[in-house]
């Protein structure tokens, strides 16, 4: 299991330098310079050129390429231009909000999906069973600014329970319990399009491993039924970790609008405020950050496949 | 005797499934045999036996098409027009339905107008991610293992990059406008629908008909084009349905971020991020065009699953 692993880890580096090259020369095509945005309108051609020569814009692309790459290979991201700020830490930062928003959905997606999609395979034809697969074909579909909208206007702005933006309050302690009730409404807004995609797919995988022929071989021996069921859930959890890992990998990366809209210091708004302030070394370091994370999320799930499934196992 | 009556009702539970499943295959063999009748009263029972979801989503779709192609009839007003002194009325206010934005603007005329950018947005990105998709995954899938790992390691690196951050710095990098949107989404796409041909493909490939055509001599296009193409039509067009669903959201988030449509002219995200600065005024006009949204979004994700039970396509991960 270890060799898989590792095998796999080793296989994502090439992956890694591809990303590395291409945020780089992305990042170049972006029209507007750094130089213009952090000075001003009101700046000299001078002003302008001195700048230019102290960020090391003036040098050849692959110049610059190769100090930013050996720097990274260091952990070193540079400098935030406009916040005169390391990127890594601020960068860290970010990432660490967004992965507790992308947990709470995760719990939502998780636990919501298991139950409507459970529901919806066993009791197919029941009012409830329907209502379920009915909630899950919406909820694939949510947009995550208009649930995030919906949720501030009802908890935040009629009925004011819930706080409707950022992830502690200035006032009062800034304790787990401040943080968890921010977080609720985000994480709802964030989770409910994975849970609806999680629902989907436990109630086929469920209802592909029900008609199964060791179930039917199980019924007939008499098993009780929750017996049964327990032996088919286990048939499902490769399914449902794949599906899990994706969708996370998902919420890390595209919880930006919720971020917005619930003021969630986050990567995705970070990156987002960055693009907008032509903030490159900032924009550069937080999507090789999230590209990383991703992978290395997609590494883990394809391990746990293999840890718990003997089939994808290497021979 | 409490045991024995928990288990029974543990049975009535659980045995439910085996039924269940029966009836749905049951359903879906009922769905081979097309109905048959000729002319208007045959077409109706035709469109009458199709799978619940192609008729809900389908009608859900051509409601918003219909909308977006007959705006200047439908709109009781200009997208523009409006007078400041009848700004903010709430929804359901004599002479404006839907009510005002805080220009006055009526919010009616805005979506039904809005439906044109928006549907464009969605439906476009689509169509031309699915043809450089479809033949990246075609040269991919039936082309030589350098090709197709080339291919696939450079989709790989694609796809390591989150989608929606994706699409934003592309956005961003083009400046505002529907034709920037529809190029960013059409590059965001074209990955994985590549990646959902190419397994397809690789699928197909092995099949004996393929055998049969490179036996009696059909050449590589000729094969792609008549052998495997109509092989993963029927997957490619259950994926790219919903996959509009997901380009209208998307489409329309870059707008609401101020990177998409421009602010005078009408498009949902933009209407709806227009609206969020009086969230605290008058709640309700933010969510009817959220509602819009999530429902010409959930039009197409509909018909993409009655789709997939109508041309029997398996679900994918």
């Amino acid at each position: 299991m270890l060799k898989f692993f590792l095998r796999r880890l080793l296989a994502i580096i090439p992956i890694v330098f591809g990303v590395i090259v291409v945020v780089f020369l992305t990042l170049k095509l972006i029209p507007g310079d750094p130089a213009s945005a952090l000075l001003g309108a009101s700046a000299t051609p001078s002003q302008r050129k001195q700048l230019i020569a102290d960020l090391g814009l003036n040098r050849s692309i692959f110049v610059q390429f190769w100090n930013w790459f050996l720097a990274v290979l260091q952990g070193d991201l540079g400098h935030s231009i406009l916040r005169q700020q390391p990127v890594g830490p601020m960068v860290m930062d970010a990432f660490w909000n967004t992965m507790i928003l992308a947990v709470g959905a995760s719990v939502i997606a998780i636990v919501g999906g298991l139950v409507i999609g459970g529901a919806s395979a066993l009791w197919p034809r029941t009012l409830f069973g329907r209502a379920c697969n009915w909630i899950a074909t919406g909820s694939v579909s949510t947009p995550q600014y208009s649930i995030g909208l919906g949720l501030i206007v009802i908890f935040a702005v009629n009925w004011e329970i819930l706080p409707a933006s950022g992830m502690y309050s200035s006032t009062g302690p800034q304790n787990f319990w401040d943080l968890l009730q921010h977080l609720i409404l985000p994480a709802i807004a964030a989770g409910l399009a994975p849970m609806g995609i999680v629902a989907r797919v436990f109630r086929s995988s469920l209802d592909d491993v029900m008609r199964a022929d060791f179930v039917e071989s199980y019924r007939a021996r008499g098993a009780p039924s929750r017996k049964v069921l327990t032996h088919a859930a286990h048939n499902t959890m490769p399914a449902l970790l794949t599906i899990s890992g994706l969708q996370f990998g998902y919420l890390i990366s595209g919880v930006v609008f919720v971020e917005t809209i619930f003021s969630w210091p986050g990567l995705g708004l970070l990156i987002y405020n960055s693009i907008a302030q032509r903030d490159y070394p900032v924009i550069e370091g937080g999507v090789l950050i999230l590209a990383v994370a991703l992978v290395l999320i997609n590494v883990l799930v394809d391990t746990a496949h293999a840890a718990i499934d003997p089939r994808v196992r290497p021979a | 005797m409490s045991r024995i009556d928990v288990t029974t009702a543990d049975i009535d539970i659980f045995d439910a499934p085996v039924t269940g499943t029966e009836r749905e295959d049951f359903e879906a063999e009922a769905h081979e045999p097309a109905p048959r009748g000729h002319g208007l009263r045959g077409f109706l029972r035709r469109v009458w036996t199709l799978p619940s979801g192609v008729k809900i989503g389908g009608s859900i779709v051509g409601f918003f098409v219909l909308v977006a192609v007959f705006a200047p009839v439908l709109a009781p007003y200009g997208p523009q027009e409006g007078e400041l002194a009848d700004r903010l009325q709430g929804v359901g206010t004599a002479g404006h339905l839907l009510g005002t934005d805080g220009q006055g603007r009526d919010l009616l005329s805005r979506l039904i107008w809005g439906a044109r950018p928006s549907l464009t947005a969605g439906i476009l990105p689509v169509l031309f991610a699915a043809l450089i998709g479809t033949s990246l995954g075609l040269v991919a899938g039936l082309g030589h293992r350098r090709t197709h790992g080339l291919i696939m390691r450079t989709l790989d690196v694609v796809y390591a990059f989150p989608a929606v951050l994706l699409a934003i710095s592309i956005a961003a990098a083009l400046g505002v406008g529907v034709t920037n949107v529809i190029i960013a989404l059409s590059i965001v796409l074209v990955a994985p629908i590549a990646r959902v041909v190419e397994t397809e493909v690789i699928q197909v490939r092995g099949a004996d008909f393929m055998d049969a055509a490179r036996a009696s001599g059909a050449g590589a296009v000729v094969t792609a084009s008549k052998q495997v193409v109509p092989n993963i039509l029927p997957t490619l067009v259950v994926y790219c349905t919903s996959l509009i669903g997901l380009a209208i959201v998307y489409a329309a988030g870059l707008s609401f971020l101020g990177l998409g449509v421009a602010p005078p002219n009408p498009e949902w995200g933009a209407i709806l991020n227009d609206l969020r600065q009086n969230l605290y005024d008058e709640p309700m006009l933010a969510l009817v065009p959220a509602a819009v949204i999530f429902i010409a979004s959930v039009g197409f994700n509909v018909l993409g699953d009655g789709l997939r039970e109508l041309l029997n396509v398996k679900e994918m991960a």
